[in-house]
């Protein structure tokens, strides 16, 4: 008898999202099967790996990393510049650390000019990520929407607590794409759709953030989350979790002990930079095949490793 | 597990309204109706012109043409004894929603329907009865293998074929309700799909009673194995009650807001 290799077939399809212009304007999701499983379906558009920086200098961040940016980090603009020119990421992602109420609270209308510069100075798409005070962040992005009027960023993101402000600023108002958050919780992140869309979001102009967690860090229920909504999405035909989903890796890797616990402290664990490497490493890799469309990573190496491993599954 | 599937039962020439509006080809009730049921979520809409001896052809292909260019090709079942408009609806039908479903076939004088669905890979409703009401489940389920068979020597697919238990009127015939719900059971056993007139087990039963009584007997029809049925998707209990079991059921992803969608 002949061995007939069996197909799972899915009916739904996820949503294809354009984040930018011109030529450098990347697009996300689109398959309708499950992640790198493309012997079911069509694996839709390539997942996208973007790079983080800060409207701040880096100060938290590890040695290797300060030192490379050191000539560049004090300026927002020409720090997005150098990562485009030598790493040519998907995107950027430019996270307001300086924003956070708890820190140096800067005022939005100061982000804003921070945030044009850069969309100015570069060509690659620009993911715009928030402080994660949640009343901080509807102020931050109402304006940053405003004044970035026609670049087509993404907004990073709104949650439950704000999606009001954040999806009329960015998906009404302004023609931007919003980011819906949740905490790795499969009916909120269902639900939070929902509002949005209700609210008159458009689905093609929005993208889920799900949730994360570094590796060893309760990732299983990440991994869980990320499965459940894509056979939800694909399998049941869920328009309301047709959505690609994008990850902020570097956010949770990067601080946890792993990552952060100095060679002084944990001789016996290594070099710490290569620690914090695979911490990244794994943790984008594990979301990829869970399901994420696009993961933003910190290290340069963390970029290029999984720039590789997206190649190679996928040739 | 799939999700329940909604045939809306409005546009049926037994309403005077209907009745006029295909024979007068006079569009606006039609589309009224229609958009009714859509927006309250049918995912098929039943299209019945009645036995439509003289101009069923052109009635038919007239009212797909109608409803699909309106409402972005919405899936149709196509409800006429009459088979030559059955096949004139079909030519026209765009299948870029679904595949036509021919309501209905039965074990008796209707089972050529079955051929006819085969020769035009449509779906098609079979109701498990040969005249009149099957006397137990044993008649029951023989007319199910029989409409199963004659299906799959034809080259359907055992999906492509929804196979209807008959629903009692629960007024009269209230100790063969039971009944039913096993028959159902059966056929799930069997991997097939089902569907049936809800709307016949509170046949008689005062109007406010009605939804309460559909309303029950879809949860336990559910809970059975039902994966589909005709009914009147404007009927909110009736609606809201389905959409619960699929949430039990974990057909539908749960969110606070699942009533809405």
């Amino acid at each position: 008898m002949v061995f007939k290799k069996s197909v799972q077939k899915f009916s739904g399809k996820i949503n294809e999202v354009v984040i930018g212009t011109g030529e450098k304007a990347i697009k996300l999701g689109g398959e309708n099967a499950m992640p790198f499983y493309d012997f079911d379906g069509n694996l839709g558009e390539r997942p996208k790996v973007g790079m983080e920086i800060l409207d701040i200098f880096p100060d938290n961040w590890i040695e290797p990393l300060k030192e490379m940016y050191k000539d560049v980090a004090d300026d927002t603009a020409k720090w997005a510049q150098f990562v485009e020119e030598n790493f040519n990421p998907d995107f950027i992602c430019l996270r307001f650390e300086g924003a956070d109420p708890n820190g140096l609270d800067k005022s939005v209308e100061e982000c804003a000019d921070i945030a044009k510069e850069v969309a100015e100075s570069i060509e690659l798409p620009l993911v715009i990520a928030g402080t994660n005070n949640h009343e901080k962040d509807a102020k931050l992005f109402e304006k940053i929407a405003e004044t970035l009027d026609g670049y087509n960023v993404l907004l990073l993101s709104a949650v439950e607590e704000n999606y009001k402000s954040v999806g009329a600023a960015g998906g009404l108002a302004y023609n931007h794409k919003v980011g819906a958050e949740s905490s790795v919780d499969i009916n909120l992140a269902k639900q939070l759709n929902i509002l949005l869309t209700q609210l008159g979001v458009k689905p093609e102009d929005m993208v889920m953030n799900v949730g994360c967690a570094a590796v060893g860090y309760g990732f299983e229920y990440v991994a869980s989350t990320m499965d459940r909504i894509r056979l939800a999405a694909c399998g049941q035909n869920d328009k309301t979790l047709q959505l690609p989903i994008i990850t902020p890796v570097s956010f949770e890797t990067w601080t946890v002990k792993e990552s952060i616990a100095s060679e002084n402290e944990m001789p016996e664990w290594g070099n710490q930079e290569d620690r914090g490497i695979a911490m990244e490493v794994s943790t984008a890799s594990s979301v990829l095949a869970s399901g994420a469309n696009a993961v933003i990573l910190r290290h340069p190496t963390s970029v290029e490793t999984i720039n590789m491993f997206i190649k190679e599954l996928l040739s | 597990m799939e999700k329940f599937m909604i045939i809306g039962e409005r546009i049926h020439c037994i309403s005077p309204t209907i009745r006029k509006a295909l024979a007068e080809r006079n569009p606006e009730p039609i589309l009224k109706r229609a958009k009714e049921q859509i927006e309250a979520g049918a995912d098929y809409l039943d299209l019945n012109i009645g036995p439509a001896e003289k101009d069923g052809e052109e009635i038919m292909t007239w009212a797909v043409e109608l409803l699909q260019k309106e409402f972005d090709n919405i899936p149709l079942a196509l409800d006429t004894v009459n088979k030559k408009a059955i096949e004139a609806g079909i030519k026209v039908y765009n299948r870029a929603k679904g595949k036509p479903i021919i309501n209905s076939a039965d074990a008796g004088d209707r089972i050529e329907m079955i051929d006819l669905a085969a020769a035009n890979d449509a779906m098609v409703i079979a109701l498990c009865s040969k005249q009149g009401i099957p006397r137990d489940n044993d008649e029951r389920m023989a007319y199910c293998t029989e409409l199963l068979e004659r299906a799959m020597t034809l080259g359907l697919e055992p999906t492509d074929v929804l196979f209807d238990p008959l629903f009692l009127v629960i007024k009269g015939m209230q100790d063969k309700q039971t009944e039913v719900l096993e028959a159902i059971s059966m056929m799930k056993e069997m991997g097939l799909k089902t569907t049936g007139g809800l709307s016949n087990v509170s046949n008689g039963a005062p109007k406010e009673i009605r939804p309460v009584l559909d309303s029950a007997v879809v949860a336990m029809a559910m809970q059975s194995g039902l994966t589909s049925a005709i009914v009147n998707p404007c009927d909110t209990r009736l609606m809201e009650t389905i959409k619960a079991c699929d949430i039990v059921k974990g057909s539908v992803l749960y969110a606070d807001s699942f009533l809405d969608l």
